[in-house]
């Protein structure tokens, strides 16, 4: 029982940070229908210019100067693909984000090297303890900033007209244009903002119980944002949540449990994502809260 | 445009005709024998690492390592005459562009100095046996065992987790009827270890708790929770230096304050600046045929001091520059006996290698090295080194070179 | 071009490609066959992608299926006690085509998802498989040979061995060993498997997958049956990875799962995106660039001066050759996103140009289309 109170715990506040990573793939997905594989690499952005700059700017002038840096690059990056945006196909423009993951990838990996950057966040190694379960601080508030950012996000999206014009661009891009939406715009905003997501979320992932910031971060990124954002539902800010949570749950449980599930074979945490998300989409094909692609003729 | 089809053409013939396909025989100079990649003045060895993908770090510092023990080779007169060339090719830990990269170094190297990655090296077999190649492997998994060709330096994982078990037992108060969690990559490396780990425990009446991991995996959150479920007295480790971290900063941070024991590629010293730093200063042991760098022994201060003077920003690091220098050192002294035979092709170089059976490696590695017989790891001695940040590389040997009495009777596998 | 240009164009290439193995050294051979086994995987991939407008990033795990069952069918079984690992013994030209339909039949088995799903829906769960694939491949090590991998016979046709001896062989006094024989079986599988696939394009059934790709709703009023052809294009694309498989097996002789999972996946979509949906012999071209780039790119940077050498600290001839090849793949794509096949199709007629973008909306169509109502 203990031990299942445990990994609850660890289950769901991993499955925060998962949110959060999965978040920014889902808000560029939704805004401008390209499956952003370059977004691990972000993540690895944002970890890396808060672990090479903390030690002179202090934590919270890393954090700012990471959010704004990587939402920068993924301007960028958005800007480059923008501009062909309505030429190519969603699939076309996919691979193009895989270049750019390549590129930056190799390149942070390098300038990585021999190091394990740390994030020098302020919990450190330190733990709440509740009971006879422990969390690590960090883990609280990483839970607590998903929580306020998610919150803010949607309010963002229901209340401001930027939000209103994402969610008309996501519903029908020509006619939101022809409403004087300009999709440009909106585009780059989404971009911006997953950029600022992913380095949020990069700091939670790299931070303890994690060790540090090394080259594979980024991959290890994806591979919980793909899971996370396909069985929410890929256009589904909500479903996001549910998705990252659900990931982390799954994927803490699993490992937990190792002993009794050796059936599985071992090592069967990583992959368990993927099954779930397989068995969802084998009843709901759009994700558990995915948009249902409508056919009109 | 016909002529231009026609230019082309010619071109394309001309090209193909002109890369001419070498013979890779051998031939005699100055009365030794030599073979591919040897010349009058050069020999050229090929090292095949990941230097952009996830051992980027660890490749770097091997090669710097290396780097290191030709250059100073090659100061003092290189081999046999020869100065020694290291050719380097990055293969991304990815077995098939190995391959290629290795058909690319096969033909112009007399032997491959270092091949890291164990995927690598099985998907790499066929054509090592087929091109008769002597091939260091970076990396200490049994199952190269008994291929001739495969040089390893040092003992093999399950050696080190039977040794490093037994040494938990004698100094540790770990006795029969304890449990013991025992964290494990998938693949050669943890699976060998693994094996190590319940040789030892159904000899000695321990019971291991398995968790196997992937190598993507660093969160170990969930795994310490089921070993504190299971109510472990000592964890062993046998993955990268960032799960050992992770493992030492959850254990102590949930109050399971037990001893660790990692394999020598479990710890770099960078995790000491981590906020896992003080639970792995006070808990972790490091088991390694590789000697730990602030070793108190002639061959390891040089080297310290010429790596620290060539290399001034990059610490010294067990399996990563040390190995690296001392897998150079030991394929001189091969180069040497095969110089001596006046062979210097590639069955020169075998035949060299399984004449030695007593290999002084100043103490870089545990024991002496014996390679007369393939079937068996070269040492069955590790070092047992606790950490100590105020060290060069971060670890300080805890004793001399030990040989555990069940590793001397335990028949290594894959 | 004209036809006679492109004819006299094709048959140098066929006549080059002939007389290769008599001067490539064995780095160009194996180049070759990684970049011959990419294409046919490429082929079968742009079927789907190009033609159906389904999109996968699982195909290494059918690649997987193709190579594992090759080596399970032909293999005798090794080893014993734990480390056994089983084989079947067949024929190597009978356990090739056993490979072939059981990843076919592994394409089926998916179905019931890929007729479901599309667009990026159908890739990113496709992923799925690859990393259950990998899974399984570690795990089941009694067929699999678990994380080290299993061997796989060598092949063998007619009493002929694709080996270095037996018989042996001398062709202008160039021996010819396992490599430049297993160039020819390379070369024949791939001209196979292009004509085939030309056949589908052209025929009924390529017309019907077109369809699907630009209407379903329009092709199923048409009165194809979108979920059987959806399912059926699959199953085609599954083979093909079983085939380009079987060829990588025999190629390297050893098989490792780490060699089949997400990277392999994402090189085959990037291949057959750069060479140009739905072209075959784009798919080809690509997988020239996409394969052989990398590694022609670290053999020749190492001779560029102002590359860092290995140890040293600032960008190395590796980290380079990564970074061209992503940067390659980046500008091919802004710079002509129809591909490879665009660039030599040259520039049609403005008519042609802006239908062929809106028809190629794969997995977008529920967008209204103004210009083709």
């Amino acid at each position: 029982m203990n031990q299942f109170v445990t990994l609850l715990a660890n289950g769901v506040s991993l499955g925060c940070i998962d949110a959060l990573i999965a978040l920014g793939f889902v808000v560029v997905f939704k805004a401008t229908r390209v499956v952003n594989f370059a977004h691990g690499s972000l993540v690895l952005l944002g970890a890396y210019v808060i672990g090479r700059v903390h030690e002179n700017l202090g934590f919270a002038g890393a954090v700012l100067l990471s959010v704004a840096v990587t939402a920068v690059v993924a301007a960028l990056v958005g800007a480059v693909l923008l501009r062909r945006v309505r030429l190519a196909e969603p699939g076309t423009l996919a691979v193009v984000t895989l270049g750019v993951d390549i590129v930056l990838a190799t390149d942070l990996t390098r300038r990585i090297g021999t190091d394990l950057l740390t994030t020098g966040d302020p919990w450190g190694a330190k733990v709440v303890t509740i009971g006879t379960v422990h969390i690590p601080q960090t883990r609280v508030a990483a839970a607590v900033v998903a929580v306020v950012l998610v919150v803010a996000f949607l309010s963002v999206l229901r209340f401001t007209d930027w939000g209103v014009a994402l969610r008309a661009a996501a519903e029908r891009q020509e006619t939101a244009s022809l409403m004087g939406i300009r999709p440009g715009r909106v585009a780059a905003a989404a971009w911006m903002l997953a950029g600022g997501l992913a380095a949020t979320a990069g700091l939670f992932f790299t931070a303890f119980p994690s060790p540090g910031i090394s080259g594979s971060v980024g991959q290890a990124a994806l591979g919980v944002a793909v899971p996370a954002a396909v069985l929410g539902g890929l256009d589904s800010t909500t479903g996001a949540l549910v998705g990252g949570l659900a990931v982390g749950l799954t994927a803490t449980f699993v490992a937990g449990y190792q002993d009794q599930l050796s059936f599985l074979g071992r090592g069967f945490g990583g992959v368990a994502p993927y099954l779930v998300m397989l068995l969802v989409l084998l009843v709901r094909p759009a994700g558990l809260f995915g948009g249902k692609e409508t056919t009109r003729v | 445009m016909h002529r231009r089809v026609l230019a082309l053409a010619t071109a394309l013939c001309l090209t193909l005709a002109g890369c001419s396909k070498a013979k890779s025989t051998d031939q005699e100079s100055g009365g030794v024998k030599t073979g591919p990649g040897v010349t009058d003045s050069a020999i050229k060895l090929g090292v095949l690492v990941d230097l952009t993908a996830v051992f980027a770090g660890l490749s770097k510092s091997l090669v710097q390592g290396s780097d290191l023990f030709w250059s100073q080779q090659n100061a003092a007169g290189g081999v046999c005459g020869r100065k020694v060339e290291v050719v380097v090719k990055d293969h991304r830990y990815d077995p098939q562009v190995a391959v290629s990269l290795y058909r690319e170094l096969s033909g112009s190297v007399l032997a491959m100095q270092t091949v890291l990655g164990s995927p690598v090296m099985t998907a790499l077999r066929p054509s090592i046996d087929q091109d008769n190649m002597f091939t260091g492997f970076a990396g200490w998994s049994a199952s190269v065992l008994g291929d001739e060709r495969i040089v390893l330096l040092g003992t093999t994982y399950d050696v080190e987790a039977i040794s490093g078990l037994d040494y938990l037992m004698r100094e540790k108060g770990i006795k029969a009827g304890d449990k013991v969690g025992h964290v494990y990559f998938e693949g050669d490396f943890g699976e060998n270890a693994l094996r190590g780990s319940e040789y030892l425990a159904k000899q000695a009446g321990l019971t291991i708790v398995g968790q196997k991991i992937k190598a993507s995996d660093s969160d170990m959150s969930a795994q310490v929770a089921a070993f504190r479920a299971a109510g472990v007295k000592a964890i062993l480790v046998s993955a990268g230096p960032t799960q050992t971290a992770s493992v030492a900063g959850v254990a102590a941070s949930v109050g399971l304050a037990v001893p660790i024991v990692a394999n020598g590629p479990g710890f770099t010293p960078q995790l000491l600046d981590t906020p896992a730093g003080p639970a792995l200063k006070a808990n972790l042991y490091v088991v390694s045929s590789m000697a730990p760098p602030a070793l108190d022994s002639d061959a390891a201060q040089q080297l310290q001091t010429a790596f620290a003077k060539q290399y001034p920003d990059a610490p010294p690091t067990q399996v990563g520059s040390l190995f690296g220098y001392t897998q150079a050192r030991v394929t001189k002294e091969v180069l040497q006996k095969a110089c001596d035979n006046k062979d210097l092709t590639r069955q020169g170089m075998l035949d060299a290698l399984h004449s030695l059976s007593n290999v002084d490696t100043g103490g870089l590695v545990a024991g002496p090295l014996d390679y007369t017989k393939p079937q068996q790891p070269p040492t069955r001695a590790v070092y047992i080194s606790k950490v100590d940040a105020s060290a060069p590389g971060g670890l300080v040997p805890v004793g001399a070179p030990v040989e555990a009495e069940a590793a001397k009777t335990y028949q290594p596998a894959g | 071009m004209s036809r006679p240009v492109r004819l006299a164009l094709g048959a140098v290439a066929v006549l080059l490609a002939l007389a290769a193995p008599l001067s490539l050294t064995s780095f160009w051979l194996q180049t070759g066959l990684f970049v011959m086994a990419s294409a046919v995987g490429a082929i079968g991939l742009t079927l789907l992608v190009g033609v159906t407008g389904q999109l996968s990033l699982g195909q290494a795990f059918f690649v997987a299926v193709g190579a594992y069952g090759y080596a399970f069918l032909a293999s005798d079984r090794a080893g014993a006690g734990e480390r056994v690992v089983y084989g079947a013994g067949w024929p190597p030209p009978l356990a090739a085509a056993g490979a072939v339909l059981l990843a076919g039949l592994a394409g089926v088995l998916f179905s019931p998802i890929a007729s479901r799903l599309r667009g990026i829906y159908l890739g990113l769960a496709s992923l799925g498989l690859v990393f259950l694939g990998q899974h399984i491949l570690t795990n089941a090590s009694s067929v699999t040979g678990g994380f080290n991998g299993r061997d796989a016979a060598p092949f063998r046709l007619f009493g002929f061995s694709f080996t270095a001896t037996n018989p042996d062989v001398v062709v202008l006094g160039v021996p010819y060993g396992a490599l430049e024989r297993l160039w020819y079986l390379g070369l024949a599988l791939l001209a196979l498997s292009w004509w085939y696939a030309r056949n589908l394009v052209r025929g009924r059934p390529g017309r019907a997958m077109a369809g699907i790709r630009d209407s379903e709703v329009a092709a199923a009023v048409m009165g194809v049956d979108v979920r059987r052809y959806k399912a059926g294009a699959f199953t085609v694309s599954s083979a093909y990875a079983g085939l380009a498989g079987v060829l990588f097996a025999v190629a390297y002789g050893r098989i490792v799962p780490d060699s089949f999972g997400l990277l392999m996946s994402i090189d085959l979509l990037a291949i057959v995106i750069i060479g140009g949906l739905g072209s075959v012999a784009g798919a080809v071209a690509g997988a020239v660039l996409v394969t052989a780039l990398p590694l022609v790119l670290s053999h020749y940077s190492g001779a560029l001066p102002f590359l860092a050498q290995p140890g040293e600290d600032g960008i190395g001839a590796a980290e380079a050759a990564r970074m061209l090849y992503g940067a390659a793949i980046v500008a091919v794509l802004l710079f002509a996103p129809g591909g490879l096949a665009q660039l030599v199709r040259r520039t049609p007629s403005t008519k042609e140009q802006d239908h062929a973008q809106t028809s190629t909306g794969a997995g977008d169509s529920a967008l209204p289309d103004p210009g083709r109502v």
